[in-house]
């Protein structure tokens, strides 16, 4: 039973159009959270550790911004190759083995609602010193960059043109699986950050509650 | 857009019929790039929803973001619309935008067949012209500090709707110094 759900799901094949206009979405969702919100939120907040060692919202950000440097770059380098080469656009996108796992493994809702925790790569973990609003712009520069590269791959094969990964880069998987993971790994890290904004919220009004009664 | 043309002038009723007939609705989504460099303006733009952006781009890499539009105005690189020379500069959309626009050829017979329209283009225009020369005062005499209490004062609305990156620009000062005087504004 556990095998046959595996081979259906990895065999689901997605409209490219359609699933493009998703992860756009995803994404531009994001930057309205980041723009409208978080850049008017006061750094105590953005830094505050929910629990010691856990991970603030700009740590999160940090995190993401980690790939993002990396991905985003090799991205856009395999769109401008794969345009100079002008092959045709395939209607339909069906996930790799491997990219299809990745993406998996970062969304919450697939893993019956529950968060696989796991431990971040050590180039991939960043302390929570610094500016938080330098954090902050660079994720939003990466994520209009992100939608960018999103509408130029209209014109491309996101089956055929095909990304190093990060971690291994002899390993290469398709453009729509790194745009499906990244994205995957972007929502889930940002809801991430949202529970420790909420976190610190709380534990600031708590902080003021107590200040009036003592 | 009635509202925002005749607070300025008042157009005749044939001359308004003719006007709202040039228009057809635009949507783009966020950074969409609406004119570049070196190409001719071909449309006026008025913004109905969502912020735009025109910049500079140096050679060095360096951005200089020239003004913003947002909904009820015009928008567009004017100098290049008006002259038909090519732009110097890049007009991008910073969020998901819907707009009504309108091609030169049509604009310009509308100013060739109406005198009176002609004259509601000049106020619009003289307006246009006195609110850039008085931006040129803010940026070449106001400390960093009066910059963003002017920004605040005339648009606090866009200090969660614009990334800090482009507000920093508008104002020319850099990123640091910007994050430094919101401090004292946020919550």
């Amino acid at each position: 039973m556990q095998a046959l759900h595996y081979k259906i799901s990895t065999m689901k094949k997605y409209n490219t159009q359609e699933l493009l206009e998703t992860l756009e979405q995803q994404t531009e969702s994001l930057l309205n959270l980041a723009v409208q919100q978080w850049q008017m939120m006061n750094p105590s907040i953005i830094k505050q550790q929910p629990t010691p060692g856990a991970w603030s919202a700009m740590q999160c950000l940090g995190h993401l911004n980690a790939y993002g440097k990396y991905y985003l770059p090799a991205i856009e380098k395999a769109i401008d190759i794969a345009r100079i080469k002008s092959k045709p656009v395939n209607t339909t996108f069906t996930p790799g083995w491997l990219g299809n796992y990745f993406t998996k493994l970062m969304l919450p809702s697939q893993n019956n609602g529950s968060i696989k925790k796991m431990k971040a790569p050590k180039d991939y973990t960043i302390s929570n010193e610094g500016n938080s609003d330098e954090v902050l712009a660079e994720f939003i520069a990466q994520q209009e960059k992100l939608l960018v590269l999103l509408h130029q791959s209209r014109r491309i094969d996101l089956n055929k043109t095909r990304i190093p990964v990060s971690i291994a880069k002899f390993i290469k998987l398709k453009l729509g699986d790194v745009f499906m993971f990244l994205i995957a790994h972007n929502i889930r890290h940002i809801q991430q950050a949202e529970r420790a904004i909420a976190a610190a919220k709380a534990s600031v009004s708590k902080t003021k509650k107590l200040a009036v009664y003592s | 857009m009635k509202k925002f043309m005749f607070q300025v002038h008042t157009l005749a009723d044939e001359e308004w019929d003719d006007f709202v007939l040039i228009w057809k609705p635009y949507e783009a989504k966020r950074k969409t790039m609406l004119t570049k460099a070196g190409e001719t303006e071909r449309y006026l733009y008025f913004v109905l929803d969502g912020v735009q952006r025109g910049f500079y781009a140096h050679d060095d890499g360096r951005e200089a973001t020239i003004v913003f539009s947002y909904p009820f105005s015009f928008s567009g690189i004017a100098d290049s619309f008006l002259t038909q020379l090519p732009s110097r500069f890049f007009l991008e959309t910073l969020t998901a935008s819907s707009f009504l626009r309108a091609e030169y050829k049509q604009f310009n017979n509308l100013m060739l067949r109406y005198p009176n329209f002609q004259t509601a283009v000049f106020k619009i225009l003289s307006f246009i012209f006195a609110g850039v020369l008085e931006r040129q005062i803010e940026l070449q005499c106001f400390s960093a500090e009066e910059k963003f209490k002017t920004l605040l004062k005339r648009s606090p609305h866009v200090l969660n709707l614009i990334p800090h990156k482009y507000l920093a620009s508008y104002l020319g000062i850099d990123a640091t110094n910007f994050s430094k005087l919101l401090g004292s504004v946020r919550l």
